[in-house]
């Protein structure tokens, strides 16, 4: 693999030194590219109080391309699948290269803070999540306290 | 700040912004890899990564969008305030790697001029270092020749060591034969002395106790007489009768008796059987060492060579030419003069022997180069360098050639050594044409001296003697002329029979050595007198080239002088005066009137050279020379001279039809006579050479240069400045002033005052045997002759036979003087007069030398000698050739890619073996065909590897063979072996020297040095074969000297080089040094006008083919760039489509490009 370029060291660096208030990204020692995040649960969110662990790969021609992200921590939202994958636009076509690892971690966890059932991933929780909105309020509080709480 | 600094950061490299481009949408981004990493090639789309909006890309890509000046500028200010150091990337910009295609920061690699990335960089630092390897091991191979010398050099030391002793030891033992028998026979006197002493005196006492008696017996007698004679004493009568008798017998005792002795008269006288003074001298003079032990000077020379070899191999650190430095070192040592002149006076050193000399003459000239150039630069060292190789080649030659009998094999050696190491180059004495003479003279003189010892042993000791003196050629020719005139004749003879060339030599070197002399009245008044002379001179060599303008301008006049009123000249003064009378009288008119007898004697002296060998006859030409004796040591004095005398002769014979011109031969009978009158003269006569030979030694040489080489443009600068001295010649020359036109010095008086004459002569040069002797003068002729009809026959032959015709005139001289009567040869000699002949002649020869190619034409030995077969067939028609070359002889090919077939054939050349070479330039290879057009082999492929190329445009092929191609594309030179394998590559991108920028035409000389076309560089570069650079020279823009766009070039044999400088429309003419000389042609369609003219050529006559590419024609011109002819239109029928065409001449072979 080619050196790391420029700006994977910028943005690592930045990540390090200003750390984003409720995220933490730190790279993995074995691959530069890959970083394991954790996100903070949204304040006023069902999610609040939680703490999601998350992994971030940056593909090669990053950042022409999106990074690769991933929940790793199960998680009930219409947007993020059973797998973790989630369900954003910045993610796939609304990639810009003038985003960053930073930023896309803060949408994710805008994400989080407003679910959007109306372009759901997971189908069964969107369509609580549109008929019962309490009820799916609810259940992603308990599994927030059950998967994301225990540490 | 921090802001402010957020500002200058692109948002995706997050990186400060390099280059930053505004996009439609207002926001900025680096141009590159920021940018250009958005594009959508497909939809050819730039999505904005700020806001997304999209944008078409500009036609030009994403640097089409307008910079963001502002954005800039803030950075700039930004830099400042911060006091930032500049991104070390700033200000460079992402390439593809050259070598790799990477995208990434290229830094230019020394290696390949091309700019690469950091990984490619440093594979080619291996390169590089493996190549460094190479050439050191390269040079561990070299170092064992110079362990093999030191090796030589030990032995010689202690070689010479041991034949001190053995000399010394032989002079103590001389004296001790010379004290003991002096000795004894003092002895001996003494002895004789003392016994005549004693029995002198014993005699004497004898005597003398006898008188005393007899005194007393007397005086008692009479005592007794006076006492008893009176009347007191009775007598008888018959007493008194006896005592009458007694007294009376007394009285006639006394009157008598006589003592013879008087005074003493006995003496004993001692008497010298020699004069006592000549006996000192003899005893004081009893020996002397002569160093001539070949096996000595080589080894000096190779003693002396190494540590000079090694000084001069530092300025430029070539293994081969080291060799020649050797040799050249080793004359230097010799001599401690530093020039010709210095040499000339100076050849200090006991005869030396002939490799002595031949050592010294080189050195002499290297030293002379050496100093005069070597403060130079590189570019011009380098020349000196080529020069003194050539000087030593040219030295080489000559001595072989005189000494092939002794030493060939030595120098062929070497030679061959050298070819090895350098390839091509190693020969190359071509452009210092001036200054080998000298050399050649030495060894003239060296040879003269030693032939002169072996025939006269007993003359060989005051020739010896004299020789320390700086003349010893002189003194050698004056010792021969006094003593045995016959015997250095008998030994010239016997040298030409021996080996014509050796006879050729010895002519060639006579002449030097005559010329070297001081005095050179007769050549430089010549020259003085005769401007014209000095056209001739400057191509033939200055004298005999001078002899030969003269000849010819004035031929008929000459031969009405020389030969009718021969006297005039000669007569007027012994051979001072012939001398001159000769190139002068030739010149003049009427020389001084004078005696006729002395000029016969002269002819009759030349005209037994003549019978002796066609050299000879070529000596005979400077009659002055000699007397017979004088005739060998002249005819020494110039071959050339003589060739070109003979060629004067034959051609005013022939031409003016001078039926004088036979009798001169015919008179020739009484050599003895004509010797007394040369030796009477001989003084007169020697000064008269010397004087003559002046002008030669002011060239450095002349006759060496046009014997040697013909460098002729250094010979020609040095006669351009006899020319003004020789205000005479002008009105003889005219008429042939026109040949020299070529010179482009000399203003081309086009027609030649005698057309018929010319024409008579080119027929009779037709004829095959003469031709073939006179091959040189009737190349001069060609190439002088201004109109085109006639150089074609004559050229051609002489051309051809110019390398031959030595030989054969060498081996049947008598067919000169057949010739000559027959007139048949005057064209030759004509041709020899204009002197024009002589260089190429010369320069065939020289490079026959060192290749060792009798044939060696430059180009092509072998095709050479095919032409010369060819001519000599075809010899009676050689006018009509080159009108009909423009009949098409056969087409190749067509487009393709096979074999046979072309893609934009570009360059073609002719191989030595008669193959044709052609640069398929777009199908990347290298096609070899026969001489009848058929396929034989093709090489290269595209890429830029070795022995690949890429849109490859000039191929040359050098004397051995080698392919040279100028790889285009790949800017650099490729060099393959006969087999087409590759062998090296030099030069690559760029505008410094040893770069190219698309090099075009290549091609070679005859020293295998290689010119380059640098075409978008707007120059020629010049390298050594083995790609070293060596010079360049053109320069941007359209004054003279100047070009735009050369495309092709073209070396003549006279080194002239012709490159097409096709922007500025026009054909510009340089010498080897890069001096323009002329330049012809401008814009237009009309003939002698181009458009974009491409391909050019030359053939051995100097005949230039230009392939004018917008008027899609072939154009023809003179030597001297006058227009001759033009063929050829638009069109694919007739092959002429593509009219980077050329022409073989020497084949007659047009080829197509």
């Amino acid at each position: 693999m080619a050196a790391l370029p420029r700006r994977i060291i910028k943005e690592t660096q930045r990540l390090m030194q200003e750390p984003v208030p409720g995220i933490s990204a730190v790279p993995s020692e074995t691959n530069a590219r890959y970083f394991h995040v954790l996100v903070t649960g949204p304040e006023d969110s069902p999610f609040e109080g939680g703490l999601f662990k998350l992994e971030l790969f940056l593909p090669e021609d990053y950042p022409m391309s999106a990074p690769k992200v991933r929940f790793i921590t199960k998680i009930y939202h219409p947007n993020i699948d059973r797998l973790g994958r989630i369900c954003l636009d910045i993610l796939k076509d609304k990639w810009s290269p003038a985003l960053q690892i930073r930023t896309v971690l803060l949408s994710i966890q805008a994400l989080l803070s407003a679910p959007n059932p109306d372009d759901p991933l997971a189908n069964d929780v969107a369509e609580l999540w549109k008929v019962n909105e309490s009820e799916a309020i609810r259940n992603a509080k308990e599994w927030t306290r059950r998967y994301a709480m225990l540490n | 700040m921090e802001q402010f600094e957020s500002l200058l950061t692109c948002c995706v490299c997050l990186d400060r912004y390099r280059n930053p481009k505004l996009l439609p949408c207002q926001h900025s981004f680096c141009m590159e890899p920021c940018m250009d990493g958005l594009v959508d090639y497909v939809r050819r789309q730039v999505k904005c990564p700020e806001c997304r909006a999209e944008h078409r890309i500009p036609y030009q890509g994403v640097q089409g969008f307008p910079t963001n000046v502002t954005l800039q500028r803030f950075l700039e200010l930004h830099a400042q305030i911060a006091g930032e150091l500049p991104d070390p990337t700033a200000g460079q910009v992402m390439e593809r790697c050259n070598v790799c295609s990477e995208k990434a920061y290229c830094a230019p690699c020394a290696h390949c001029e091309k700019k690469v990335c950091e990984d490619c960089k440093s594979a080619h630092m291996e390169v590089l270092r493996r190549e460094i390897t190479r050439i050191n091991n390269q040079i561990r191979r070299g170092v064992n020749r110079l362990q093999d010398i030191l090796v030589i050099v030990e032995r010689n030391t202690s070689n010479l060591q041991t034949n001190c002793g053995a000399v010394a030891g032989e002079v103590d033992e001389i004296h001790k034969r010379l004290s003991k028998a002096l000795k004894d026979r003092t002895d001996f006197l003494r002895n004789e002395i003392d016994r005549y002493l004693a029995t002198e005196l014993r005699n004497l006492t004898h005597l003398k106790d006898n008188l005393e008696l007899e005194l007393s017996n007397i005086q008692s007698n009479c005592d007794l007489a006076d006492k008893y004679m009176n009347d007191d004493v009775e007598w008888e009568d018959t007493e008194l009768v006896d005592t009458k008798e007694i007294f009376l017998k007394t009285v006639e005792f006394l009157r008598n008796f006589d003592y013879e002795g008087g005074d003493y008269n006995r003496r004993i006288r001692f008497i010298m059987t020699h004069d006592p003074n000549q006996l000192v001298m003899h005893v004081a003079s009893y020996g002397e060492l002569n160093i001539s032990n070949p096996a000595h000077s080589s080894s000096y020379a190779t003693s002396l060579q190494p540590s000079q070899g090694l000084t001069r191999s530092k300025s430029d650190h070539r293994l081969a030419t080291q060799f020649r430095q050797q040799e050249e070192t080793k004359s230097y040592y010799d001599n401690d003069e530093p020039i010709l002149g210095g040499r000339k006076f100076g050849e200090r050193r006991p005869p030396p022997p002939e490799r002595h000399t031949r050592d010294y003459g080189v050195t002499d000239d290297y030293s002379g180069y050496e100093s005069e150039h070597r403060p130079s630069r590189r570019f011009r060292s380098r020349f000196v360098r080529s020069h003194q190789q050539d000087n030593d080649s040219d030295t080489e030659q000559a001595t072989r050639s005189v000494k092939s009998e002794h030493k060939e094999k030595e120098k062929e050696k070497v030679t061959d050594t050298e070819d090895v190491t350098r390839g091509p180059l190693s020969v190359q004495p071509t452009h210092q044409p001036p200054r080998r003479p000298p050399p050649a003279r030495q060894q003239s003189e060296d040879d003269e001296i030693t032939r002169l010892k072996r025939q006269n042993k007993g003359a060989a000791t005051s020739q010896e003697p004299d020789r320390p003196a700086p003349r010893a050629a002189e003194e050698e020719r004056s010792s021969i002329t006094r003593k045995p005139p016959t015997p250095a004749r008998e030994a010239s003879s016997d040298g030409e029979s021996d080996e014509s060339l050796g006879t050729l030599q010895r002519n060639q070197r006579k002449s030097a050595a005559t010329a070297p002399k001081p005095v050179n009245t007769t050549r430089r008044p010549s020259a003085t007198e005769t401007p014209t002379a000095h056209r001739v001179a400057a191509r033939a060599a200055s004298t005999e080239s001078s002899a030969s303008t003269e000849s010819s301008g004035s031929a008929v006049k000459h031969t009405g002088n020389e030969r009718t009123t021969p006297a005039t000249t000669n007569g007027t003064v012994g051979g001072a005066q012939r001398v001159q009378s000769r190139f002068v009288g030739s010149q003049r008119p009427t020389p001084a009137p004078a005696p006729a007898e002395p000029a016969q004697e002269d002819s009759d002296t030349s005209s037994e050279e003549e019978t002796d060998s066609s050299e000879e006859s070529e000596e005979e030409p400077a009659p002055q020379r000699k007397p017979e004796s004088q005739a060998m040591a002249r005819s020494d004095i110039g071959p050339l001279l003589a060739r070109s005398n003979n060629a004067r002769n034959d051609a005013q014979d022939n031409k003016t039809k001078d039926p004088p011109a036979q009798p001169r031969y015919r008179t020739r009978p009484q050599p003895a006579e004509e010797e007394t009158p040369r030796y009477g003269s001989s003084s007169s006569s020697y000064s008269n050479r010397y004087g003559s030979k002046p002008k030669d030694e002011e060239p450095t040489s002349s006759l060496d240069d046009d014997s040697k080489y013909p460098t002729a443009r250094s010979r020609y600068l040095a006669l351009k400045e006899r020319r003004n001295r020789l205000a005479r010649s002008k009105s003889s020359h005219s008429g042939f002033g026109a040949a020299e036109d070529d010179d482009q010095d000399e203003p081309v008086s086009p027609t030649t005052a005698s057309p018929s004459a010319y024409l008579a002569a080119r027929y009779g040069s037709g004829t095959g045997g003469s031709e073939l002797s006179r091959s040189r003068s009737s190349h001069a002729l060609k190439s002088r002759e201004s109109s085109p009809e006639r150089p074609v026959a004559g050229e051609k032959d002489g051309a051809a036979l110019s390398s031959w015709a030595r030989y054969l005139k060498s081996k049947y001289g008598s067919r000169g003087k057949d010739r000559d009567t027959s007139g048949s040869s005057s064209s030759a000699s004509r041709r020899l007069s204009l002197g024009l002949p002589l260089r190429s002649a010369n320069e065939l020869a020289s490079s026959d030398d060192d290749s060792k190619n009798a044939a060696g034409s430059p180009i092509s030995p072998t095709a050479a000698t095919a032409a010369v077969a060819g001519f000599a067939a075809a010899g009676s028609s050689p006018r009509s050739q080159y009108l009909q070359k423009r009949r098409l002889q056969f087409s190749l090919g067509s487009r393709g890619s096979e074999p046979g077939y072309f893609t934009w054939p570009r360059g073609i050349a002719v191989g030595p073996d008669n193959t044709m070479v052609v640069a398929d330039s777009s199908n990347h290879r290298v096609q070899v065909f026969d001489s009848n057009g058929i396929f034989v082999k093709e090489f290269g492929q595209y890429g830029s590897a070795e022995g690949e190329f890429d849109c490859l445009a000039g191929v040359a092929v050098n004397r051995i063979g080698q392919y040279i191609i100028a790889d285009r594309y790949n800017h650099r030179i490729q060099v393959f072996d006969p087999a087409g394998r590759f062998l090296r590559s030099f030069g690559s991108q760029g505008t410094g020297d040893g770069k190219f920028n698309y090099p075009w035409g290549i091609t070679t000389d005859a020293l295998g040095f290689i010119y380059v076309c640098d075409k978008e560089n707007h120059r020629v570069q010049v390298f050594q074969s083995d790609g070293t650079f060596v010079g360049k020279f053109g320069s941007f823009g359209s004054k003279l000297g100047q070009l735009e766009h050369p495309h092709y070039i073209a070396v003549s044999n006279t080194n002239r080089v012709l490159v097409s400088d096709s922007n500025n429309h026009r054909i510009q003419v340089f010498d080897v040094n890069g001096r323009v000389l002329s330049s012809f042609g401008e814009e237009g369609s009309e003939d002698g006008q181009f458009k974009f003219p491409r391909g050019v050529a030359v053939d051995d006559q100097g005949y230039i083919v230009v392939a004018d590419s917008g008027n899609n024609r072939i154009q023809i011109f003179h030597p001297d760039g006058g227009f001759l002819r033009a063929f050829g239109s638009w069109g694919s029928s007739d092959g002429y489509k593509f009219f980077e065409v050329i022409y073989n001449f020497k084949h007659t072979d047009p080829i197509l490009r």
